[in-house]
């Protein structure tokens, strides 16, 4: 009894411990946020002069400036309609690819892993001229699609490995069990890989949706009317309209990052979800 | 047994890799094609002619002293992604896996760099290294001492990388703490019931357990540093000052699109690739992320 | 239970993959909706004016797509949308789309490719020097002469000779330009009157003034040397090989440019930049210079508007260098850019007539005189201003004493060796490598 006690008292330092630590690397994370949306609150020489103190005028006309000029709703549609469906054609996809390159032996899967981790490499700007021709000669450009694509393929090599990460840890056995139950492969696929891998798949999810929705550069290249512009396009117009003008680029910012903060949370329960399921346990 | 049949196996990789193909691997290729011409725009005018100017991107490449200094830091900023940014992640992962309350915070937390964009993290940090009127030089004045150019050709590369390095330590958090619980409790249960200390659990079941993911990590941290180029390019553009911060990606970002020397800077790219293939298949060698299976 | 829960999923990926296609499609059925219920507004509008209305209902309706140089930090772009504003007031008919921006140099690349794959626009103010020799090669402008058989009155207003200075490299007008600008060296006259100084009107005073302003903790002169050394670039060859040497493109590295780059080591030495000019970028050297943190900056006439204190800021001529080949009062400017219309919107009938019409909005006298608002030069005949601020005074008065005018360099060469150019100073200023390497190397890559 008193050797059980004994250990309950060293767990709780360890635990006072990990908590400092941990807390210590969360005030790093969530400094630049509130410097950010303190910052959006400012007038725009006041962030200059003074960024780390709270504002001495609070003004609400950054946010003002930004939603009178633009059609802020419109660009929040376009972006979601690009970056929901990148993210999820990448899952069904990379999850598709992941299960096919992790469960099936075959002539040429070590030259497409190399395939895979080779792309990885590709900077966007490398294929980005050349995707842009292809794109105005199919006559895409400001269309949704011209965007939508390349980024999908360039989302699908990190999202493949992750997903084959994920899948390596997981036992066969169970998939054998329902295949000897006389389940095929495609039910093997949708009734146990897909909701195994529900917690990578989230992951993947996330990191899609954020790099299509944050990936400044392709949208610039490819959507050229305004009516057309995804919320970050939008944004970076107005900040660079308005010169240095940083209080309004701090309410831009806010203005991004809210719904992502949305879809992270949103998913982020998904993750819990599917570990609750108990994966692997089955 | 069950994975005998192929059919299916095109079904399932065939649509993915489509997209690829046509998407990443074409337009490379084209890339390189054109890393061979001297290109005089992004696409060719009508009744325009680019001359064939064969290997002399690839003779200037070895000549100039700016790809050597991009290569240079770029394997740098590599070895520092793998043991900084994995390492610290490993470390979060580990810890907070360990608590019971507040594990949903941290997570929120932690992601936060992420969540903002390259572009809003640089302005930051811009303003924190600003030698009139930044953060730290605000700091060093109401200490009483000299202020500092922070972004000094000595301190750049030091201070670029800590940008990179924190801005990514969430991203790798997600994806190994997602790797670790899917390691059952019982598994720690019956480790602890037999006398093994929590450094040792970490030691002989965490580790080998996410050795799939960690490997994952480390290949995307790899590769990660090859590609850096937002964050950089947003606090020192150019690879200022005097060119000592330029990475791969930012270099040939600035031949492509602030010089217009397009055709060199579809030879860098295609540079980068290379040394990225190089560079994973040794880690693939080294780390062997295949072996259990 | 489970075949319900597939069939779920099923109908969701289809309803997903249909929404998708709708948007996309709903997308371009939404702009042109949107964009005929502007004409139907307008057309309420002009309800009262019955005379227009029956003018402007004898035309099929017209969506013209313009771009300009009057956008983001641009000080024009607010006339610019006025103008448009007041455009689409009297033509009804005619809906105007407009993406302007800022030129900068992804600007320029991404409009050489929308020519190339013929997403060009209507119409376009664009350069008309050696900047647009790519946009220039895919042969897609209707001359001025092809325009003025058709309508007489095109361009009336324009002044000859700021036609004749829009020519194409080429010898063919094709623009029609708006204003013109000038280069010149901004003071705050309220630092050099704090230390007793004189303002730099010759190369002494310079020196002079750097040294003082450097012992007491002011910034001599205000410029990021990584991001926009442009203006340093073109006075310093300019003062050391007077303006003929400076406008002929050589073979080889000339001793005169030479010399004049030297300038930035020398200057850099003296400590006359910000310690930080490497990193910083331009907006932000501007800020120094308008907080009073920086004495001087060397800067275009578009810079004067966006200036808060336009009372004890003035501009100079740049001093000459020592051995210098320029007259004093030499001046970097010209009128390098004008409004074009493309072969797509002259030869669709009822587009042809728009973008005439646009054109002539534009540069019509009271529009020119808008743009102009006494910064830089104008291309039609312009009325003096009568309010105008010490600084707009000191601005005119400088660029109307010039005693010779010479265009940027970035006018005669290649777009990828002017860029060569640029890239290189910061390492010329810290003697990394020597200005004779850079040029030789700038005209190589100009001559390939």
């Amino acid at each position: 009894m008193s050797e059980v006690k004994k250990k309950k008292k060293k767990i709780k330092v360890s635990t006072i411990l990990i908590y400092i630590i941990l807390s210590l690397w969360g005030i790093t994370t969530i400094f630049p946020f509130v410097w950010v949306i303190n910052n959006s609150f400012k007038p725009s020489r006041e962030v200059v002069n003074s960024s780390f103190s709270l504002p001495i005028e609070f003004t609400m006309q950054n946010y003002v400036k930004a939603f009178d000029n633009l059609n802020i709703l419109e660009a929040y549609k376009n972006s979601f309609i690009i970056s929901g469906s990148v993210t999820i054609a990448v899952m069904i996809l990379a999850s598709m690819i992941a299960f096919a390159m992790t469960r099936y032996k075959f002539r040429g899967r070590e030259f497409i892993h190399s395939l895979i981790i080779a792309s990885l490499m590709f900077p966007v700007f490398s294929t980005i001229i050349p995707v842009f021709k292809m794109m105005s000669q199919a006559n895409l450009i400001s269309n949704p699609l011209s965007v939508i694509i390349p980024q999908i393929a360039g989302n699908l090599s990190f999202a493949s490995v992750i997903m084959m990460g994920y899948l390596r840890g997981l036992p066969i056995e169970m998939e054998e069990a329902a295949y000897m139950e006389g389940a095929n492969i495609r039910q093997v696929f949708t009734r146990i890989i897909v909701p195994l891998c529900k917690p990578s798949l989230a992951t993947v999810g996330i990191f899609c949706f954020l790099w299509s929705y944050n990936d400044l550069f392709t949208q610039l290249i490819m959507i050229r009317r305004r009516t057309k512009f995804p919320i970050c396009a939008l944004l970076n117009e107005i900040s660079s309209k308005y010169g240095i003008d940083y209080g309004l680029m701090a309410s831009s910012i806010t203005i991004i990052i809210i719904p992502v903060l949305i879809v992270y949370i949103c998913l982020q329960k998904n993750i819990i979800k599917g570990l609750t399921a108990g994966a692997v346990k089955g | 047994m069950l994975y005998k049949k192929k059919l299916p196996l095109f079904i399932f990789l065939v649509p993915g890799l489509l997209l690829m193909v046509l998407f990443l691997y074409k337009p490379f290729i084209e890339n390189i094609i054109n890393s061979f011409y001297d290109m005089t725009s992004v696409v060719k005018m009508p009744g325009q002619e680019w001359k064939f100017i064969g290997l002399e991107n690839y003779k200037r490449l070895f000549q100039d002293t700016k790809v050597r200094t991009a290569i240079l830091n770029s394997f740098k900023m590599m070895i520092l992604s793998v043991v900084f940014q994995v390492g610290i992640a490993f470390l979060l992962a580990v810890l907070v896996s360990r608590i019971n309350k507040g594990q949903h915070i941290f997570r929120t937390v932690y992601f936060f760099p992420i969540v903002i964009s390259a572009s809003a993290i640089g302005l930051l940090f811009k303003l924190f290294y600003n030698y009139n009127g930044g953060m730290l030089n605000q700091i060093m004045i109401a200490l009483g001492k000299e202020p500092i150019n922070w972004l000094s050709t000595s301190k750049a590369f030091s201070m670029i990388s800590i940008p990179i390095i924190w801005s990514y330590v969430g991203f790798y958090f997600v994806i190994i703490l997602t790797g670790l619980n899917a390691i059952s409790d019982e598994l720690y249960e019956a480790a602890s019931i037999d006398g093994c200390s929590n450094f040792k659990q970490v030691f002989y079941i965490t580790i080998p357990m996410v050795r799939g993911v960690m490997c994952s990590c480390i290949t995307l941290a790899v590769t990660g540093a090859l590609k850096v180029f937002d964050l950089p390019w947003v606090i020192v553009p150019k690879g200022a000052p005097q060119g000592v911060t330029h990475f791969l990606g930012t270099y040939m970002y600035e031949q492509t699109f602030t010089i217009s020397n397009i055709d060199y800077g579809s030879t860098i790219a295609f540079v980068i690739v290379i040394f990225g293939v190089i560079v994973s298949k040794i880690v693939s060698v080294l780390i062997k992320p295949d072996k259990n299976l | 239970m489970r075949k319900v829960k597939r069939l779920v999923y099923l109908v969701l990926t289809v309803v997903f993959m249909m929404s998708l296609l709708a948007a996309c499609k709903k997308g371009d059925v939404k702009e042109t909706s949107e964009t005929k219920q502007e004409t139907k507004d307008n057309g309420e509008k002009e309800e009262n004016k019955q005379e227009t209305k029956t003018e402007n209902d004898k035309h099929n309706p017209v969506t013209l797509t313009t771009v300009s140089m009057h956008g983001g930090t641009d000080p024009n772009a607010a006339n610019y949308q006025e103008i448009n504003k007041k455009f689409m007031n009297d033509y009804s008919y005619i809906t105007i789309e407009d993406d302007s921006q800022t030129s900068d140099q992804d600007w320029k690349t991404k409009i050489a490719a929308d020519f190339a794959v013929g997403n060009e626009p209507d119409v376009i103010q664009f350069f008309t020097d050696a900047n647009a020799s790519d946009v220039l090669a895919a042969d897609k402008f209707v001359t001025i002469e092809e325009i003025k058989a058709e309508y007489p009155d095109y361009a009336k207003d324009t002044l000859p000779a700021a036609l004749e200075a829009a020519v194409n490299p080429d010898g063919v007008q094709r623009a029609v330009p708006t204003t013109g600008f000038w280069e010149g060296l901004f003071c705050n006259k309220d630092l050099f009157d704090k230390y007793n100084l004189e303002l730099p009107t010759d190369w002494d005073k310079m020196l002079k003034a750097i040294e003082t302003f450097k012992e007491n903790d002011i910034i001599p002169i205000a410029v990021s040397l990584n991001n926009v050394p442009h203006y340093w670039v073109e006075f310093l060859m300019l003062a050391a090989a007077g303006p003929e040497g400076f406008t002929t493109v050589p073979e080889s590295a000339p001793e005169d440019w030479v010399k004049g780059l030297e300038m930035f080591k020398t200057l850099r030495d003296l400590g006359a930049f910000p310690v930080d000019t490497d990193t910083i970028d331009n907006d932000f050297a501007g800020e120094l210079f308008k907080n009073k943190q920086a004495a001087m900056q060397l800067d275009g006439s578009w810079y004067a508007g966006g200036i808060p204190d336009q009372d004890n800021t003035v501009v100079v001529s740049f001093p000459v260098i020592p051995g210098g080949k320029a007259e004093p009062g030499f001046m970097v400017g010209g009128l390098s850019s004008g409004f074009y219309i493309t072969k797509k919107a002259w030869n669709d009938p009822d587009k042809r007539d728009a973008a005439v019409k646009f054109v002539m909005a534009h540069t019509c006298s009271e529009s020119v005189q808008k743009y102009w608002n006494g910064n830089g030069t104008a291309a039609a005949k312009v009325e003096p201003l009568a309010d105008m601020t010490p600084l707009g005074i000191s601005g005119l008065n400088y660029s109307s004493a010039a005693t010779s005018i010479s265009t940027p360099t970035d006018a005669r060469i290649k777009q990828e060796a002017y860029n060569t150019l640029t890239a290189g100073i910061v390492d010329v200023s810290t003697g990394a490598r020597t200005p004779a390497d850079l040029i030789e190397e700038v005209l190589q890559v100009n001559a390939r």
